[in-house]
């Protein structure tokens, strides 16, 4: 699988702590299983990988054949579930995505995020059947604030 | 019963070096034996948990950094000849420089002297001197406390904290009782101009009760005044209760829920149990352990900040004091960001360069220039600055529209300005003694002589009100 990475966005990875070879792993799983979001023009797609410690996304694009990678960014906290127990579809605004393994309409809606013993509510985007969730990149900047908080409390 | 510890101590009677056990005894407790081949045997009570006593020392894990100057020849050895002595393990993170011995409040109870014989503060030159021997001893950034006596008896005090800035110490804080700056505005302002960067405030409660036992005088409103005055000067305070058995034990609570009611202004709480140096109740019976003082701030908290959200400060051991850092999100109402279940991060910054930090950012006036003149409680959008050292972007989604879920970027909006630091130091007296804590120890007091001397050393008195050390100054 052909996969392009700009000296732009291997820059960015290198400030996010990533490494090209993860964020292709998450391509080609999500490739393989169809577990992603697509943009509803097509353009995009949003694929993540989650371990014990961190879940990585890569935001990418068809591109000759192969693919590009366009952004890769990364969080610790974890995704509990929909906050106050389940999703309200819906009074949800509808996201500009597809859940692709469904293709079912995303929405936009409230997730328990939870990190050092810390649980508040965060924006994610998430399909409403089968209860995936991803963080948009609008919200790194902030997810990453509020992480870096809590570890200089912590140490 | 078992052994915890070796020690080096001293006799609380003769204060002559002697050695002691630490143990934990078949109760759980913890205590601390010591013999004076003259004066008999010695036990103190160091804590009533030893299993939260361990749980404090697997947390402690800190790397040191040396101080930058030692005493060049030393005889007698820890603690007989301090100032830092070759076997300091610790570089300073407060240097307490005592610009008065006078005092107007004439406390039942205080580790310091005080006479009111203005004769013997020391001039111009010497504070200068005094200055001096913080930038000789410790490494940069230097944190000085100002303190006494009551600082604020001295008229040029403006004069002192100018000539401090302007040696370029990075850090000056103002330790006070209040009354003259809750009095005194003009002499407030000069203080302002001249570049104070937080005050600590001795307050042992919100009830005039507790200030008759101790002064025989009511002080809340005093105290209460000199909030609202750093408040509209943009300056943050720190306020500092002196907790003891029989006094006022049963008002930490209350303490707590008025510092949250005055964020961003009140930065935090300083707890100081009683610790029997100077003048100081007779009987064992006032002095409270870290835990004692934890297990009240939970109850009359309701739960709210337990035992487990405090974890060791970063001191010189893991028994010198103890913090929870949270978050206000109400009136009385807490989101505690620590907690001593999580284990500790093995960060690589060493203890005094942390707490520098710790006392220059979170400690310092929120937003001199920013949020000066308006209400607890305002609840700005993105325009402040920061307090921590972790920047979110302008464009961060605290900016957006509220109908989103903004939980986290809420979070970090009550990180700049709805922020509250609850902490604790056992100070040590004769009977709690331990050489290892002194050699570790991060706060040092400037004597007029050019020397460095840890605080416990400083005001270690023996059971008799002999000095170890302060008499030697101030007579």
């Amino acid at each position: 699988m052909d996969i392009k990475i700009s000296e732009e966005v291997a820059n960015l990875l290198k400030d996010n702590g990533l490494k090209a070879e993860e964020m292709e792993k998450v391509i080609k799983d999500a490739e393989e299983s169809g577990k992603k979001l697509e943009s509803k023009d097509g353009s995009k797609c949003l694929a993540k990988a989650e371990d014990d410690n961190l879940t990585c996304y890569a935001l990418y694009s068809a591109s000759n054949g192969g693919f590009s990678l366009d952004s890769g960014y990364a969080h610790k906290m974890k995704m509990v579930g929909p906050t106050g127990g389940e999703f309200n579809v819906e009074a949800a605004d509808e996201a500009d995505w597809i859940c692709k393994k469904c293709n079912e309409n995303a929405i936009e809606a409230n997730v328990d995020m939870t990190y050092l013993g810390v649980t508040r509510p965060g924006n994610a985007i998430v399909c409403p059947k089968c209860g995936d969730m991803y963080l948009g990149e609008d919200m790194v900047p902030t997810i990453k604030g509020a992480e870096g908080i809590l570890e200089e409390k912590r140490g | 019963m078992e052994q915890i510890e070796k020690i080096s101590s001293l006799c609380p009677e003769c204060l002559r070096n002697i050695s002691g056990v630490k143990y934990a005894s078949d109760d759980g407790k913890v205590y601390i034996d010591k013999e004076c081949e003259d004066h008999g045997v010695f036990t103190t009570l160091i804590s009533k948990d030893v299993n939260h006593y361990h749980k404090m020392e697997n947390f402690f894990e800190v790397d040191r950094a040396s101080p930058k100057n030692h005493l060049g020849v030393t005889e007698k050895g820890c603690p007989l000849d301090c100032g830092l002595c070759p076997s300091h393990k610790q570089d300073t993170c407060l240097a307490v420089v005592e610009v008065t011995d006078r005092c107007d409040m004439g406390c039942t109870y205080c580790f310091a002297s005080s006479l009111m014989d203005d004769s013997k503060d020391p001039d111009m030159a010497t504070i200068r001197k005094m200055f001096e021997t913080v930038k000789y001893y410790s490494n940069d950034p230097t944190c000085v406390q100002i303190s006494g006596g009551e600082p604020t008896l001295r008229e040029d005090l403006p004069e002192i904290i100018k000539m401090g800035r302007d040696l370029g110490l990075t850090h000056i804080e103002l330790n006070t009782n209040g009354v003259r700056i809750a009095q005194d505005q003009e002499y407030f302002d000069r203080i302002i101009d001249a570049g104070i960067d937080a005050l600590y405030l001795g307050f042992d409660g919100v009830s005039d009760d507790v200030y008759m036992k101790r002064t025989g005088k009511n002080l809340f409103e005093v105290k209460s005044e000199v909030i609202n005055k750093c408040r509209k000067a943009g300056i943050g305070v720190v306020l500092v209760p002196l907790v003891a058995n029989n006094y006022n034990l049963h008002e930490v609570g209350n303490i707590i829920k008025f510092a949250s009611n005055n964020v961003p202004t009140v930065r935090g709480v300083h707890f100081q149990p009683v610790f029997l140096s100077g003048r100081s109740p007779a009987d064992q019976e006032a002095k409270i352990t870290i835990l004692d003082l934890l297990e009240n701030i939970e109850e009359q908290t309701n739960g709210q900040l337990k035992v487990e959200h405090f974890t060791p400060a970063l001191m010189a051991t893991a028994q010198c004091g103890a913090t929870c850092m949270t978050l206000v999100e109400g009136e009385g109402e807490f989101l505690p960001l620590t907690n001593i279940e999580q284990g500790s991060l093995n960060t690589s910054t060493d203890v005094a360069s942390k707490t520098k930090k710790s006392i220059m950012g979170r400690w310092k006036g929120s937003s001199k220039n920013e949020d000066s003149s308006e209400a607890v409680g305002s609840n700005k959008c993105c325009g402040n600055t920061p307090l921590t050292t972790v920047t979110v972007p302008q464009e961060s989604s605290c900016c957006r529209s509220t109908t989103k879920s903004n939980g986290w970027a809420e979070f970090i909006e009550m990180s700049k300005n709805r922020y509250l630091t609850i902490s604790t130091m056992a100070f040590q007296d004769v009977w709690s003694y331990e050489k290892g804590r002194i050699e570790n120890c991060c706060i040092h007091v400037v004597t007029k002589d050019g020397k460095f001397v840890p605080f416990c050393n400083y005001n270690l008195s023996s059971c008799n009100g002999e000095y170890l050390y302060r008499d030697q100054i101030t007579t």
